[in-house]
């Protein structure tokens, strides 16, 4: 090719080029336009300061463990770290917990005149909506039927019985609950339309008064971690 | 043979640097009129290498072929028809077919050349 038609050849590469790069730039980032008004922007960066509060109380209280840590450390003690695994593992629910709450029972409803099939167990998504409901009044730690809730407990069905992590329901099932405020828990189930829902189902949900002590008992199993391995002893994090 | 390649990194660091965007309801357009463009540049240099390469035939050709995709497109949008299909179709097809052209003539040279080696 002559030098002239070289020339031309480059400069419609060089068109082309610019076409493909603007077509790749258009294509690959769709700009999202941000189309919030003043109020809706106020009310999104309250919501971003009070995240950094948050993140910022989280720092402050992570170095004070860390200083005592350090403390612990200089004077030769593990007492801290004991203390921190004792925490994690009632953080866990690996602990047994007393405390001041409520037991719930949950049974096939006796009503005279109810002639329909028999009941003979609770489906998972009432039992999801009541613990939602627990959740929303305060309760800190719930066991169904002794079996201890934590983050990682499944409640479904399998094959028709409805399981709560490892444990079939048959009715009667005892929930109990426990609560920093046992008395706001009550009132705020005693008005909550969650025993309509379990008429609905011919199921009768009896909420005890508030209970000085109710015991619940340890998760069964211990969590099963897939992704963490134990760090080597001798080397320090960075 | 480095000039046309220096020339297109060129255009794409251009094309980065200025950050244009196209508005999103053209994109078919420029999308249509890149792949006429990738055509006719294959095009060309299949003509180079078969020594049949023509200057006015190659710029007017590739100036045409972006206006008469990017006018399929327009009027495929305009009746309700995909009509821009025709175009991916059709350029789509030569793309292939010039490309496999530039590979027999490298593979022929090639065996040429290895020809001559082993004579030599």
């Amino acid at each position: 090719m002559e030098r002239r038609s070289q020339f031309y050849f480059a400069g419609v590469a060089a068109i082309f080029g610019v076409m493909l790069a603007v077509g790749l730039r258009t294509t690959l980032s769709p700009e999202g336009r941000d189309t919030r008004d003043i109020w809706e922007l106020r009310a999104d960066l309250t919501k971003e300061q009070k995240l950094e509060q948050r993140l910022l109380e989280e720092l402050e209280s992570y170095e004070e463990i860390l200083r005592r840590y350090r403390q612990e450390y200089e004077a030769g003690g593990a007492t801290e770290l004991e203390a921190t695994v004792a925490e994690l593992r009632e953080e866990a629910g690996l602990t047994e917990v007393r405390g001041s709450g409520l037991v719930l029972t949950i049974a096939p409803l006796s009503s005279a005149g109810y002639v329909g099939p028999a009941v003979a167990t609770v489906s998972p998504e009432l039992l999801q909506r009541l613990v939602n409901e627990l959740n929303k009044y305060g309760a800190k730690e719930i066991a169904i039927d002794g079996e201890r809730l934590t983050n990682r407990t499944a409640i479904r069905e399998v094959n028709g019985a409805t399981k709560v992590g490892s444990r079939s329901m048959r009715l009667p099932v005892e929930v109990r609950a426990i609560a920093d405020d046992a008395d706001k828990l009550y009132s705020g189930l005693a008005v909550s339309p969650i025993r309509d829902d379990f008429a609905v189902e011919n199921l009768e949900l009896s909420i005890s008064k508030p209970q000085p002590l109710v015991v619940i008992p340890p998760a069964a199993s211990r969590p099963d971690v897939k992704y963490m391995e134990t760090a080597n002893g001798g080397k320090e994090e960075k | 043979m480095w000039l046309p390649l220096f020339g297109l990194l060129l255009g794409f660091a251009i094309g980065v640097l200025a950050g244009w965007e196209v508005p999103d309801e053209y994109s078919n357009y420029l999308s249509i009129a890149i792949l006429a463009a990738f055509d006719t540049l294959i095009g060309g240099w299949r003509a180079h290498l078969q020594r049949t390469y023509d200057e006015t035939v190659f710029i007017t050709g590739f100036f045409f072929n972006i206006v008469l995709a990017a006018t399929l497109t327009f009027l495929g949008v305009h009746l309700g028809v995909d009509l821009y299909l025709a175009a991916v179709f059709a350029f789509g097809v030569r793309l292939f077919q010039n490309i496999a052209i530039i590979r027999r003539l490298w593979l022929a040279e090639w065996a040429k050349r290895r020809q001559n080696r082993e004579k030599s």
